[in-house]
């Protein structure tokens, strides 16, 4: 017999977890499914110093814990390290089954995956991920106390986390694709600033070389189109994101990237199934826009499950 | 956390890691603190233990207390997941907050039937 709720939420970041409390304030009967712990990207971010209601930064992983511990404080469920082995979620109740070896249904799901961080597609990426390549600063950056790193992008995240990343590294390089960072004007100052970190403007990675571990970090300069071979100890990467579309793939409208396009309701079009979050067609993804997007969808959900009962 | 996840030390990994593996399978986790992903395999990796319990030996190690050895094997990221089969490392190694329970499954699956091949 499967387990029964009102609403299952798939994915515990900022926006599933806004809707869980929202949801089980609403006295649904709410199941969180997360295959990591809860706190979607918001978990591995240092510190997070732009959502409201924190004058002081807030480390990424404290705000994700008490996202979760507001949604069980009113009694959602979430679940952590869960696999979804199998899904249906055309029909009416939706199903799933965990792990391989259990089922859950609810009429009504909110999908709120998210995204994961994009790789470079370039060649020797995937032989050095683990050896010398990197996607998480909070994960990893301790593996390179007092060595020459590089970092890779130039947007919010990348910047930041450089930040980060010069109380272990002896210097921090980042490699970015235009002639100016796209973060934030506050921590793009504070970056500029840092004895440890320079940056090398207008190039992109061309490859990855090394025996056993990284080595080498290829770049070509997009003007002038002369490459260099830079002697590194690691490389992390944050280059943007691509969206956790697994499980609804050929069942809603996704705009060319791959995101999913719902109305402004986060309703897809199929009945009772709702996405939330960085997962969404959308101009901005920031924590406070998947809380939005989740507070959205869980009073969507909740009106429309009155009215089909 | 289960008792078939044995953790281990640096000095212990040529007895526990690389001679137990002449007989069984062996899986090696690095993991670190403050690493979100590292906490979400735990427990994913306690069950796929139970289930290969007397047939693979699952064992893991703390990066920041051995250092050398993550070194040695050119560990850069937790957690890593490595394998070891006959003496020696086989397979792709995983990593980070991607680590599927099936996926693990699957890879060890495939190396208790090389052996029985």
């Amino acid at each position: 017999m499967a387990e029964r709720s009102d609403l299952i939420i798939i994915g515990a970041g900022p926006a599933g977890l806004a809707a869980a409390i929202y949801a089980a304030r609403a006295r649904l009967r709410t199941l969180v499914l997360d295959e990591s712990v809860p706190g979607g990207q918001v978990k591995t971010t240092h510190k997070v110093s732009n959502y409201p209601g924190f004058p002081e930064d807030v480390k990424g992983s404290d705000l994700a814990k008490a996202f979760a511990a507001q949604a069980e404080r009113f009694g959602a469920r979430v679940r952590r390290a869960v696999e979804i082995t199998k899904h249906d979620l055309a029909s009416i109740p939706k199903k799933l089954e965990l792990d391989e070896e259990e089922e859950v249904e609810a009429p009504a799901v909110i999908v709120a995956t998210g995204a994961k961080p994009r790789e470079l597609g370039v060649p020797g990426e995937s032989r050095f991920k683990g050896r010398g390549i990197s996607y998480c600063a909070t994960c990893d950056g301790a593996y390179f106390d007092g060595k020459d790193i590089h970092v890779i992008g130039g947007g919010n995240s990348a910047v930041e986390e450089s930040l980060f990343l010069t109380q272990f590294a002896r210097s921090v390089t980042i490699v970015h694709q235009f002639d100016h960072f796209q973060a934030e004007a506050a921590t793009v100052e504070e970056a500029l600033h840092d004895p440890k970190i320079q940056v090398i403007w207008d190039s992109e990675p061309r490859g990855f070389l090394g025996e056993n571990a990284l080595e080498k970090l290829r770049i070509e300069n997009v003007k002038t189109h002369e490459f260099r071979e830079l002697r590194t100890d690691g490389v992390f990467v944050f280059v943007g994101y691509v969206p956790r579309t697994d499980l609804v793939k050929g069942l809603v409208p996704m705009n060319q990237w791959g995101y999913v396009e719902t109305d402004e309701s986060m309703a897809t079009g199929v009945p009772g199934l709702y996405v939330a979050g960085d997962i969404r067609s959308k101009k901005f993804r920031q924590i406070t826009t998947a809380v939005a997007d989740g507070t959205i969808a869980a009073l969507a959900a909740q009106k429309w499950l009155k009215e089909h009962r | 956390m289960s008792q078939l996840v044995k953790e281990i030390t640096q000095a212990e990994f040529e007895a526990e890691v690389v001679r137990a593996s002449e007989s069984q399978p062996v899986v090696l986790d690095f993991y670190s603190t403050d690493c979100p992903p590292c906490e979400a395999l735990a427990p994913k990796y306690d069950a796929v233990a139970e289930q290969f319990a007397g047939k693979a030996r699952f064992a893991k190690i703390f990066r920041q207390g051995n250092r050398d050895l993550a070194q040695k094997l050119g560990v850069t990221g937790s957690p890593t997941l490595i394998f070891f089969a006959g003496g020696r490392e086989v397979g792709e190694r995983m990593g980070g907050e991607d680590i599927r329970r099936t996926a693990i499954k699957a890879q060890v699956e495939s190396l208790l039937a090389a052996r029985a091949a």
